[in-house]
């Protein structure tokens, strides 16, 4: 895949590092001489196409080849700069997907489609989410946010006395609008089937759209 | 963007944004910077993630697009039936072409 990242920090790097070596074309933007002198001199990350230039500009969006790529990440320290080479990759160039990050969590209500996000990370939520995941067992972890909020997975560490312990999934009374994507039992993931009997301590990843959290909360956690 | 590029000023002249130089809407391709006109025959105001966007559906004698702007629920002059052009970058959603905050230009009945 043809990929863009705006902004050449240590997350735009790495990225660029990983995605480079699993077989993608990667080009690195930044606005910093600089950063880009060095990362031309040393090399680093290997393969990786620079560029000098404002990623909130058209022109350099244009120069780097939006209008071909499959993806941009908008990475930069700046959620206003994320913001706006997300849109624009999405009003000019039509970018099927556009990746930003969040940097200061009080902004992540912004990253949607109105500014043509279609995937939003945010470090400090994701931090919460892992967090919240280890110390919590027997409640109901939200971790991941897709299409906006529509979708979720969303984790739940089977406590005694949960109502689900002992059953076999189809018996669970799940909606419709939710699945069991997998199970992680004594470190192994059990891939879910209809007859599989869940035990105390399994961690049981949902899958969740719509408004059926509750309904879903209540099947697992009581 | 194509928003900016629209706002003229006052000493240059407006660039024509009209036939001859539009494309028949069957002739789109997602992806291409184009200019279609047609008639608007649908509009919604829909809400994206519960923030205002107008769509509207435009339709010439070979297809129809729809144009999405974000942030607003109506534009002075569009109206049904309207004929307009629209300048913009059009990508595939489902089975139809959609631009995203393209420009436009309202053209006379």
């Amino acid at each position: 895949m043809n990929v863009i990242i705006a902004g050449a920090g240590s997350v735009g790097r790495y990225m660029a590092g990983q995605l480079q070596d699993s077989g993608h074309s990667v080009t690195l933007i930044d606005n910093d001489s600089k950063v880009v002198t060095q990362g031309r001199a040393t090399r680093t990350p290997v393969g990786v196409t620079w560029c000098l230039g404002d990623a909130c500009e058209v022109a350099t969006l244009k120069s780097v080849g939006a209008a071909q790529a499959d993806v941009v990440a908008a990475v930069t320290g700046d959620d206003e700069d994320n913001l706006v080479v997300s849109l624009l990759s999405k009003q000019e160039f039509a970018v099927p997907r556009v990746v930003a990050r969040v940097n200061n969590p009080k902004n992540e209500w912004m990253f949607n489609d109105m500014w043509g996000v279609d995937v939003s990370v945010s470090t400090p939520h994701l931090l919460t989410g892992l967090v919240e995941e280890a110390v919590t067992v027997g409640s109901f972890v939200r971790l991941l946010s897709l299409e906006g909020g529509k979708a979720r997975l969303a984790e739940v560490t089977l406590a005694a006395g949960s109502p689900a312990i002992a059953k076999e999934l189809t018996d669970l009374g799940l909606p419709r609008e939710s699945t069991v994507v997998a199970v992680l039992r004594d470190g192994h993931v059990v891939v879910p089937r209809g007859d599989t009997v869940l035990h105390q301590g399994d961690e049981v990843l949902v899958l969740v759209s719509g408004g059926v959290e509750d309904d879903v909360r209540r099947a697992l956690v009581g | 963007m194509s928003l900016l590029r629209r706002k003229q000023r006052d000493d240059q002249p407006v660039e024509p944004l009209a036939p001859p130089h539009c494309t028949p809407i069957a002739e789109t391709e997602p992806r291409q910077h184009v200019c279609v006109t047609g008639k608007v025959i649908r509009m919604t105001a829909r809400p994206t993630s519960g923030q205002p966007a107008l769509a509207i559906s435009i339709s010439d004698d070979t297809g129809t697009v729809t144009a999405v702007w974000t942030g607003r629920r109506e534009i002075g002059g569009v109206t049904l039936g309207r004929k307009i052009a629209i300048d913009g970058v059009p990508v595939m959603r489902g089975d139809h072409l959609e631009f995203t905050n393209p420009g436009y230009t309202l053209l006379p009945r």
